[in-house]
């Protein structure tokens, strides 16, 4: 029998493939490390210090070999020499008899060298402080079994205590086949990435991790949670019945793809997808997503030292656009905070940073960083159907700032003699409950209203959506959350303009019924979800969904309408 | 013991690629090799400790070597200076 472990599955689906460890945070790997006698931790150094050293060796070889990797050999080589500097070493050997462990001490002993380095004037040996710490970690990673990230031509499973969101946006969808998460909740930014994507993930394996080695070949159960380690063939099997299963259902899907999300009654809603990075679209559109509801830019802004660049976005945002064939492409601006904290924001860590200096806000204060932003939307508008959305608003104020600066970026753009699209949409994501109540007063500014439900439910109940001990408490079908939805559509319709929805309740087909029945027009979602949302639009009238509408927003209670949509639909 | 006084011309002074050429040359021989400069001296067989001393363009270095084949070992570092690593 294989060894099976079991954590939180958050994304249905099997996978199969081969474990890559993408742990780049050695926290959790230092603490759960059990460290031998001194001599033994100085015998796991000098020999972690002498592999490393030949690792080196080798790549230096064959990247000497390729005239466009010379440069990189060169470093390499400085790297080598650096591993196999006597003076590291004998820092190493020293710490190791004050620490009594190998890959502290090695870390420890390359930092002090990186501190030594840094405190230099010459920018060029300040910068090679980055060296030593990559060296060290290279080292320490050895000691601890970490193997460096190598990506073949096979499918992979990422696995690590936490995977940086910037790993999993930076690799082509069709390389993932999975997703392993020592921590997480189902809302951290890796597993919304992997949501977009449908990528079968895991959660909360904690400690479990352990049994898992780099190179393992594992199944994963993003339903059940399960993940079979090396599995026999018995195992696989079984396993291969399950995959058959998932692809019935996919073909079932596929069917949908081309039809329309259109009730029995003729009333037609437009289904689209949520995505995290320009390399999301083609995957949305196998699923038949119209266009795209939601592109989070917030993905352009992480994993950088540095504020992206007009052109950087530029691209990005023009890739996504034209991917989407003539259907929108809805663009949300920066939305991070102190939560999400970027080297180049500066923002001080916060007490309340969902409550804080995030978002539009940060925005409206920071030119250098909005202006790039909607003058690279601006101009990728030229390539198809953009739309501009602000998250976070809370008043009129706000967004008649924001139109400013959307001028001013007009502005510069005809002073640099840009080509840029006067006909993009401008729109605000609803998800305070401010901005809710003033839906009637707000609609005579913007071009359209995209319901953020995440937030929106989080903030009308006070209520953290990533807490375990409240998460009966979360119910996007409270009267109250209904209550500013509905209100947010009917201003909408009396003002002329769209209204969508962009949170996770619109993936539930139930809760597309309500929706339908208060007159939406738009739903965006994860990807994968599109079909089943489909199959429930086309298999109801709008008249029925008015019926059970009024029904509901008779009840008095959030669990009792769960309960009677279950029954009902 | 041997030794020689240099004074280091290349544009970028003694950063990672002269460093490790020079480190790897240092290697070559059995002899102990030592570098002297800026009031420091130190191991020239660790590229960690020759980068730390910041040695610049124009910066005078000596070059110390001692054992079986120091003599040598002076010579082909002094070269490898004078020679400005392949730089200009």
């Amino acid at each position: 029998m294989a060894v099976t472990i079991r954590g939180k599955g958050v994304i249905s689906g099997i996978a199969v493939g081969k474990i890559m460890l993408a742990g780049q945070n050695l926290d959790g790997y230092l603490v759960n490390y059990q460290p031998g006698s001194v001599d033994e931790e100085k015998n796991k150094a000098e020999g972690a210090l002498t592999a490393v050293a030949d690792i080196l060796s080798e790549s230096v070889e064959r990247m000497q070999k390729n005239e466009d990797q010379k440069e990189q050999a060169a470093i390499m080589e400085a790297h080598r020499m650096m591993v196999q500097d006597p003076a590291l070493h004998d820092s190493i050997m020293n710490k190791i008899e004050e620490l009594k462990s190998a890959p502290q001490s090695v870390l420890k002993a390359a930092e002090e060298q990186a501190a030594m380095f840094e405190s230099m004037e010459d920018e060029y040996f300040a910068a090679r402080a980055v060296d030593l710490r990559d060296v060290g970690k290279r080292i320490a990673k050895y000691i601890l079994g970490v193997k460096e990230p190598e990506i073949g031509d096979e499918k992979v499973i990422l696995c690590g205590q936490e995977v940086e969101p910037s790993v999993i946006a930076g690799m082509p969808t069709e390389q993932i086949a999975g997703v392993l998460l020592g921590a997480g909740s189902t809302t951290a930014h890796a597993v919304i990435i992997a949501k977009a994507r449908a990528i079968p993930t895991v959660v909360g394996l904690g400690e479990k991790l352990e049994a898992i080695s780099d190179g393992d070949h594992v199944i994963v159960d993003g339903e059940q949670g399960e993940i079979v380690i090396n599995p026999n063939e018995a195992e696989r099997a079984s396993y291969n019945e399950k995959i058959q299963k998932q692809k019935e259902l996919a073909a079932h899907y596929a069917q949908l793809k081309d039809l329309e999300a259109v009730t029995t009654d003729g009333v037609k809603v437009e289904l689209m997808a949520n995505i995290g990075s320009h390399m999301d679209v083609d995957n949305a559109l196998t699923y038949g997503a119209q266009g795209v509801g939601l592109f989070r830019s917030e993905f352009v802004f992480m994993g950088r030292e540095d504020i992206p660049n007009e052109e950087d976005q530029f691209k990005a945002y023009k890739e996504a656009i034209e991917k989407c064939k003539g259907g929108l492409c809805v663009i949300r601006t920066m939305d991070i905070g102190g939560d999400k904290p970027l080297p180049y924001l500066n923002i001080p860590k916060e007490e309340n940073p969902f409550l804080g200096f995030r978002a539009v806000r940060i925005s409206l204060k920071r030119r250098d960083l909005f202006l790039p932003q909607l003058k690279a939307i601006l101009r990728a508008g030229v390539f198809g159907k953009a739309a501009i959305m602000v998250p976070m608003v809370i008043n009129v104020a706000e967004f008649k700032k924001v139109k400013e600066f959307i001028e001013e970026a007009k502005l510069e753009l005809e002073h640099e003699g840009k080509a840029y699209s006067n006909s993009v949409q401008v729109g605000i994501m609803v998800e305070t409950p401010a901005a809710a109540v003033m839906t009637p007063v707000l609609a005579k500014y913007v071009d359209f209203f995209s319901i953020g439900t995440n937030d929106l439910v989080q903030y009308t109940l006070a209520c953290d959506r990533g807490n375990a001990s409240i998460s009966d408490l979360y119910n996007h079908f409270n009267p109250a959350v209904l209550t500013l939805i509905q209100r947010t559509i009917t201003s909408a319709r009396e003002n002329g303009i769209w209204a969508g929805m962009c949170g996770e309740m619109a993936s539930d087909p139930n809760a597309a019924v309500l929706l339908l029945g208060m007159g939406i027009s738009e739903l965006s979602m994860s990807a994968p979800s599109i079909p089943r949302v489909k199959e429930k639009i086309r298999s109801i009238s709008s008249i029925k969904a008015k019926e059970i509408l009024a029904d509901v927003m008779k009840m008095e209670d959030g669990d009792e309408i769960k309960a009677y949509l279950s029954k009902v639909l | 013991m041997t030794e020689a006084t240099i004074m280091i011309e290349n544009k970028t002074g003694i950063h990672a690629r002269p460093a490790s050429i020079f480190v790897q040359t240092a290697t070559k021989f059995k002899s102990k090799v030592q570098i002297k400069a800026k009031g420091k001296t130190v191991d020239a067989k660790s590229i960690l400790m020759i980068m730390s001393m910041g040695l610049v363009k124009g910066t005078e270095m000596t070059i110390l070597a001692d054992g079986p084949d120091e003599a040598e070992a002076v010579k082909a570092l002094t070269d490898l200076v004078a020679s400005k690593f392949g730089e200009e």
